[in-house]
């Protein structure tokens, strides 16, 4: 017994009788008489296709670990299903019933009302590895810098750093310990004279306006647009991750469009 | 005359693109209230297309990856297409290896899938998407729809974005252009510039504009984006760059910007933007 295994050295799967590796015999043993081996042997064979859907899945957020259990779930039940009298080929009718487990999955679990939690924990570790790459450096990183400091790929990085604009619950506004949030007066924001001649002129073209943002907004602004500090520098100054420095310079903007907006709409 | 499509990307099959396409699905899905689970099906859809266009529409070489998403009532079109060899179908539906998961893959996932061929040979993959959530979003009317006339499109280094109406221009452009700015080695302070500009761009183009989409092409060098606005109704360009030194957005653009010129392209114009990253 022991020569005719090494005979056939392609028989991998030797803890399973060799009498066919052929799938429509295999679906026999274990849908008409359930031999438990037969269906070890097919999800053997189909568990590259569960672990390629599963990768190929779009939910990034969602560690790989899980995914693949879903999917396997989901092979599972295929296996159960499959009719090879009817049917094509078993991969065709495997791919919709695994993807199906997978959107079931996640839509029972609520998944998609909430922000997952690893993305909130991922977008942390980024805003973190970007603050502090900048106190070492002097300057703010790139992203093949954070993805190599983070050991993630460059485009969950990016993703990361999209995201994190949008997640008003991470108390990112909240000031640093250290923070020069007081020690900012108007003195200080007053550069050069050029700095000074264009302060003058942005405050002419929307006097009143910048005025109804709230005191860190305006400071903020003034410091990018008119001292025309770089966004690391600004939040060292007042205290903030520059993540946030450039979530307050996009909403305050925003809000100075709105209000020109509407000055110009009420005459 | 049909329907333009909502959003239309005009990128090269380079495989670093499809990263482009997800993330306007992912600003689209933000703008039209496209639910999480909704918006992974239509990625991983689209990733499988483009992906497919990567690999094997142009055998080994360099061509044109198209991608148009259409946003209609209670549901989300998007077509993918090549200008290659013209074999989409069989490459994704043949049944050896992984390449004949992508259409079942496809299948799953979309609610209605169909060929088609382009005029030059290449193939086209139109998908429907069951959307409930979303009502139509048709661009701006009047003006006449007209793309971007960009003469770089399939330009292997540049990315071209036309979209409408505003609403959708504002969730997708500043993310594609944070996009591209990372891909130009920019720091994470100057993507945010980058990110800053593409807000300006959208609230402030629409006036400038000589059809209903906003149209963006960007060329991407090492710390150093080129952003080109259009196409823009002659004089109107001008018009904008003397507005922009009376009011807080110029100030904004000549310092986000580090240079810019007009551009004459046949009967428009176009606004180009040099951005650096002078670190």
């Amino acid at each position: 017994m022991i020569a005719s295994v090494e005979a056939k050295p392609r028989a991998r799967t030797s803890a399973l009788p060799r009498t066919s590796d052929d799938p429509v015999e295999l679906f026999a043993r274990w849908q008409q008489h359930g031999d438990t081996a037969a269906r070890a042997a097919l999800v053997q064979r189909f568990m590259p296709l569960a672990r390629s859907l599963a990768r190929r899945y779009d939910r990034s957020s969602e560690p790989y670990e899980d995914l693949m259990q879903v999917a396997s779930l989901g092979l599972l039940k295929a296996l159960d299903r499959f009719d090879p009298d009817r049917g094509p080929s078993f991969a065709s009718f495997a791919i919709p019933t695994i993807l199906g487990e997978m959107r079931r999955y996640f839509r029972d679990s609520g998944w998609s009302l909430h922000v997952p939690r690893g993305d909130k924990e991922r977008a942390l570790k980024v805003r973190d590895a970007q603050e502090t790459f900048a106190n070492e450096h002097g300057h703010a990183p790139t992203v093949s810098q954070l993805s190599q400091y983070l050991e993630l790929d460059p485009e969950t990085v990016i993703d990361a750093l999209l995201a994190i604009q949008a997640y008003e619950s991470l108390s990112l506004d909240a000031p640093r310990p250290g923070g020069e949030d007081d020690a900012i007066t108007y003195g200080d924001t007053v550069g050069d004279e050029d700095g000074r001649y264009e302060l003058i002129e942005l405050d002419a073209t929307i006097v009143g306006v910048l005025d109804r943002l709230p005191q860190r907004e305006r400071e903020i602004l003034r410091m990018r647009f008119v001292e025309e500090l770089t966004q690391t520098q600004i939040a060292s100054r007042v205290g903030v991750s520059q993540m946030q420095v450039s979530r307050l310079l996009r909403r305050s903007l925003d809000q100075l469009r709105s209000l020109t907006q509407d000055e110009e709409q009420a005459g | 005359m049909a329907r333009l499509p909502n959003v239309r990307l005009d990128l090269s099959n380079r495989p670093e693109n499809v990263l482009l396409v997800r993330e306007t699905l992912t600003g689209l899905a933000e703008a039209v209230g496209l639910d999480a689970g909704e918006l992974s099906d239509v990625r991983t859809a689209a990733a499988e297309a483009c992906n497919n266009v990567v690999l094997h529409a142009y055998s080994g070489e360099e061509g044109p990856l198209e991608v148009e998403i259409d946003v209609g009532e209670g549901c989300l079109r998007l077509v993918v297409r090549d200008r290659g060899v013209g074999m989409a179908q069989d490459v994704l539906s043949s049944a050896n290896g992984e390449n004949g998961i992508g259409l079942p893959v496809i299948a799953a996932l979309a609610h209605r899938v169909d060929f088609g061929e382009t005029a030059g040979g290449g193939s086209e993959i139109r998908m429907e998407f069951e959307t409930p959530s979303v009502r139509e979003l048709a661009p701006a009317p009047g003006e006449g729809f007209e793309l971007a006339p960009f003469a770089e499109i399939g330009n292997a280094g540049t990315a071209t974005v036309s979209v409408a109406p505003a609403p959708l221009a504002r969730a997708i452009v500043p993310r594609l252009l944070a996009v591209l700015a990372a891909r130009a080695h920019f720091s994470t302070d100057r993507i945010s510039d980058t990110q800053l500009l593409g807000d300006a761009i959208v609230a402030h183009a629409a006036e400038a504009l000589s059809g209903s989409h906003l149209g963006l092409t960007v060329a991407v060098e090492p710390r150093a984006l080129e952003v080109s606005v259009g196409p823009l109704i002659p004089g109107r360009a001008a018009g904008l760059i003397r507005q922009a030194e009376l009011d807080e957005l110029g100030l904004l653009l000549q310092k986000l910007a580090d240079r810019h010129e007009l551009v004459s392209a046949g009967s428009h114009e176009m606004l180009k933007l040099h951005l650096l990253d002078q670190r």
